[in-house]
């Protein structure tokens, strides 16, 4: 299969006032498209840390990631915005809905600063996507009135807004129900079945089970990638 | 359909209504200071060119003993000499009942004339013989009513009754209400009925620039020609060309002033960055969700400085018709100072261009910085510090031995974000600065004061229609009861030639020495000594005119026509007159006449209550022996006009003072705000493990404190250069001597109270908001 990422030697080092901690040593790891890959590992073992990396949130301090062939650390805070808005969409473990706007705004937002159609466009996107996601009839309320799980349905139909190539998800099920938790997994599972490529970080069982891949981490190396 | 970005801009705003309203109120606060200085300015200075000029001011003015028509029609025909016209000036005193007011009558050529000096009447009609129009700036001070009559004494006349039959108005004498002079325009047969009036020769130069010399050299021509027809120039005055008597220092003021708003503005500037700076705090892991999401620094950096610039808008239409509303009475005030209506003049446009500007600029230049670090901050590290909830890591933290463990931690607070400390210091130092300032300005004004009168030690003065012998005066006047000394001065008018041009007219005084009367400050030099000839002590003012007029200087004086060489021998503060004192028989002899006509006198400690009644008795007196008093003054008359003038000003600016005050707790609030909100879950913690209510408040409260208290010594420091600035642009324009500059300690411990109270007030908000949060909440935060 194609490969879509490709890290090389990636080392992300932080200082600390106990002198300087390394998150990531070393990583090398290709991810082809279409897959699910479940980073796991211990809490501090850098699996967010790498995610950050991969997304483009965080530049390492050295090594390379390359996304088809694009030098992704490379790229100047504008163009690495706009590559991000075009390629990358985030599921945080907190939601991180923006508290102001409401559940349809939300997932406009990533639209509107890509400048992808009208304002009517994005809106009739936006609720297809909720729609998609069960959650339609939430659209025009604000976050902090939904729950757990409808808040994080939301962050996943913002992640999709601009028909992004990778989905990251960092402990997207670590905030919400049993039952919530298994239906994002399954929401997952679909994102990957439509092409796209998603990793998530986790330490949920069935996100594990629905991984067609694994790397497991240890004080930011991968100690093993099975799958 | 609005994009999201732009309707979360404005949902922020309304989220966080009490910072959005405190940053427009600040800036609003400070853009009305400034723009009601500007739009002052602007009214005052349309007005001066549109009234002032408009009125086509004279150029100057020769005192002659005699003028025929063929002298005049020479004058006119100058090529120089755009217009000449003839006035007869007298001074007089209007008498009321017991008392009387200077006065001074005009009897112009012509009350219509078109070519210069122009006059107009705001009511009534031009007068006839046995009429008079009173200048508009002294009706009140005359207290007459159109269709009364006055009663006028000049000269050795009697008082003649004089019908009011209009209301004048010249915009080139300054107004009678601040000099103390009724001004009134009257024919020239009315005063020769008076028997009185000096001749005049006003002339305007055909320059539509002029320099002050190039008048003077056209005076000198028109004193020749006025010679060559065998008449003599008793004096010539030569005011700066196209300015008003009162421009200098209204523009000084309005600058000094402008000054200190600016000031004020910066403060205000400094608590909107501080605003905007706890706004961005609070929004930083949404700036790194939404970089996260696609947007670039432009676009976020857009969303934010459209935020500021619309805070900008809004204190803009708060400000722009307040700063009018009150620069309007502002410069009403300003143009009766300068005597002319500033009523119906439009504030220009580009006035309110200007503030609008200003007012949008401002807090996009003030947050610009902030806005652009935040939005290139690492989103990793912004979300970062979103999740710990915008605690920052304390890696050092300062140790007092002695001081508890809680205030300890105050301090430690206090001077953790070092940054935005910085900014609420010197929001409230700024504050403090104009603030004390202002204080120590009024006391400079009243010590300098002090310091102007502490030589004069009389209480009254007399001018005599006629000069008499000195020893009589002397003898009647002391003899009169109450009196504790009396001294008759002479007095000359001269001028100091240059080059055989005529320098401009100038008083000489002639004191007995040693004068029991007269012995202010000296400057430099030495005062007049028993055996001095032709020995001179100049005022700083006549000094500022002539620097030849220095101690140990020749100076040529020409004295009723006669010239002669004198010694300055010292120099003196003064009353901002141009003046010198002589010793009396010196002066004598120099006029060829060694009469007095002033009397000086002190009340005895014993009578000082009753000066009016004692100056009363002592004309009573001196009329019994034929000698008729002319005008009158008492001194402290004198001194409470110059002081209501100069603690106007003064007011201004403490009231300036207070707005800053008003900026500055606002300032130390939106700090304790952010701090609480930042330190949530550090109070969460506290309360957990036992804190009681009241130890957590304490801990604010210092924190608001020892803040406070930095910004009160920071202020007192920085008060010093202000004071400083602001006395010496206060003194060059406003006193005729030097300020001295007095620090006010009350001003200082007002601002302490002051101070402490708004840290107090300013933290109560904060305190109780945090004390409400659950502690589950705040450790959840």
């Amino acid at each position: 299969m194609q490969t879509l990422i490709a890290l090389r030697g990636i080392r992300k080092e932080y200082p600390t006032p106990a002198g300087r901690f390394m998150a990531l040593d070393g990583i090398d790891l290709d991810i082809p498209a279409g897959e699910l890959v479940a980073l796991v590992g211990r809490s501090g073992s850098g699996k967010s840390t790498l995610l950050n990396v991969l997304g483009g949130i965080d530049r390492p301090s050295g090594g390379e990631v390359l996304v088809r062939g694009e030098a992704i650390h490379s790229l100047s805070e504008s163009r690495l915005s706009r590559w991000r808005g075009r390629t990358v969409g985030i599921v945080f473990q907190f939601f991180q809905l923006l508290p102001s706007l409401t559940a349809a705004e939300n997932v406009m937002l990533p639209m509107d600063f890509a400048g992808r159609g009208s304002g009517g466009e994005r809106r009739a996107r936006a609720l297809a996507l909720l729609a998609e996601l069960g959650i339609a009839d939430q659209a025009d309320k604000l976050p902090a009135t939904l729950s757990g799980g409808q808040q994080q349905r939301v962050a996943v139909a913002r992640a999709l807004a601009n028909d992004p190539a990778i989905v990251l998800a960092d402990e997207p099920t670590g905030n919400l129900d049993s039952r919530s938790a298994r239906d994002l997994i399954a929401l997952l599972g679909d994102v990957v079945r439509d092409g796209r490529t998603v990793i998530v970080a986790t330490h949920d069982r069935a996100a594990l089970a629905h991984a067609s891949r694994t790397v497991s981490l240890i004080d930011g190396r991968i100690e093993t990638a099975n799958g | 359909m609005a994009s999201p970005r732009w309707l979360k801009v404005a949902r922020d705003a309304s989220r966080h209504k009490g910072r959005t309203l405190l940053a427009v109120l600040a800036l609003a606060t400070g853009l009305t200071g400034t723009g009601a200085l500007l739009d002052t300015w602007s009214l005052v200075r349309r007005a001066t060119a549109e009234t002032y000029l408009a009125s086509l001011p004279v150029s100057a003015t020769l005192r002659v003993d005699r003028l025929d028509d063929a002298t005049l029609a020479e004058i006119r025909a100058s090529p120089r000499v755009a217009a000449a016209h003839v006035r007869r000036v007298a001074s007089a005193s209007l008498v009321a009942g017991t008392g009387e007011t200077p006065a001074l009558l005009f009897a112009p050529e012509t009350f219509d004339a078109d070519d210069m000096a122009r006059l107009s009447l705001a009511s009534g009609r031009w007068p006839r013989d046995g009429e008079v129009a009173i200048e508009g700036s002294s009706l009140e001070l005359s207290r007459a009513a159109m269709g009364e009559r006055i009663r006028v004494r000049a000269g050795m006349g009697e008082a003649a009754p004089l019908e009011v039959v209009g209301v004048a108005h010249d915009v080139s004498v300054a107004p009678g209400w601040m000099d103390h002079v009724v001004y009134g325009f009257v024919t020239a047969g009315t005063l020769q009925r008076l028997g009185t009036g000096a001749q005049e020769i006003q002339f305007r130069v055909r320059d539509a620039a002029p320099t002050r010399d190039g008048v003077r050299a056209v005076a000198d021509d028109v004193r020749g020609i006025v010679e060559r027809h065998g008449a003599r120039v008793l004096a010539v005055n030569v005011p700066v060309p196209n300015q008003h008597v009162h421009a200098a220092q209204m523009d000084s003021l309005l600058f000094t002033q402008g000054g200190f708003a600016v000031l004020a503005l910066v403060a205000c500037a400094l608590l909107v960055v501080n605003l905007m700076a706890a706004l961005l705090a609070g929004q930083s892991r949404e700036i790194a969700v939404m970089k996260s999401l696609g947007a670039s620094p432009r676009q976020l950096l857009g969303m934010y400085l459209a935020f500021a610039a619309a805070l900008g808008l809004a204190a803009s239409a708060i400000a722009l018709p307040l700063a009018a509303a009150i620069a309007r009475p502002y410069a009403t005030l300003k143009g009766q100072m300068l005597n002319f209506p500033v009523d119906g003049f439009a504030i220009p446009a580009w006035a309110f261009a200007l503030q609008a500007i200003a007012g949008i600029l401002l807090p996009i230049a003030a947050t610009a910085f902030t806005v652009r670090r935040a939005c290139r901050a690492s989103v990793a590290q912004s979300l970062r510090d979103g999740a710990a909830g915008g605690d920052r890591l304390v890696t050092s933290r300062l140790a007092i031995p002695g001081v508890g463990r809680p205030l300890m931690l105050s301090l430690n607070n206090a001077f953790r974000r070092r940054g935005r400390l910085a900014l609420t210091l010197a929001t409230l130092a700024a504050g403090g600065a104009v603030f004390v300032a202002a204080h120590n300005l009024r006391a400079s004004v009243v010590e300098s004061v002090d310091a102007m009168f502490s030589g004069f030690r009389q209480d009254f003065l007399l001018r005599l229609a006629q000069p008499r012998p000195a020893a009589q005066l002397e003898a009647i006047v002391r003899a009169t009861g109450g009196i504790a000394l009396a001294e008759a001065w002479t007095a000359a008018s001269a001028n100091a030639p240059r080059g055989g041009v005529p320098g401009d007219n100038f008083t000489v005084l002639g004191l007995p020495v040693p004068s029991g009367l007269m012995s202010p400050r000296l400057a430099a030099g030495r005062r007049l000594a028993p055996g001095d000839e032709r020995a001179l002590v100049a005022t700083r003012a006549l000094a500022a005119n002539d620097a030849r007029f220095e101690p140990g200087a020749e100076v040529t004086l020409e004295i009723n026509g006669a010239e002669a060489g004198w010694k300055v021998v010292g120099l003196i503060e003064g009353l901002g007159q141009p003046i010198a004192y002589a010793p009396r028989e010196a002066l004598g002899r120099a006029r060829g006449d060694p009469g007095a006509a002033l009397v000086v006198a002190a009340v005895s400690p014993a009578d000082r209550g009753n000066a009016l009644g004692i100056v009363l008795r002592t004309r009573e007196a001196l009329e019994a022996e034929g000698l008729r008093v002319a005008t009158s003054a008492l001194a402290a008359e004198v001194r409470r006009a110059l002081e209501d003038h100069l603690l106007l000003v003064v007011q201004f600016l403490g009231a300036l003072g207070w707005v800053m005050l008003a900026v500055g707790g606002m300032g130390l609030a939106s700090t304790l705000g952010l701090a609480v909100l930042e330190r949530t879950r550090e109070i969460g913690v506290m309360r957990a493990i036992g804190a009681p209510h009241r130890s957590i408040v304490g801990m604010l409260q210092a924190e608001s404190l020892v803040i406070g208290l930095i910004a009160w010594a920071i202020a007192l420091a920085a008060s010093i250069p202000a004071s400083l600035a602001l006395g010496e642009a206060f003194g060059a324009v406003m006193f005729p001597i030097p300020m001295h500059l007095a620090p006010d300690l009350a001003g200082s411990l007002q601002w302490l109270a002051a101070v402490v109270g708004i840290s107090v007030a300013a933290c109560a908000g904060p305190s109780l908001r945090a004390l409400r949060i659950p502690a589950a909440r705040a450790l959840a935060a």
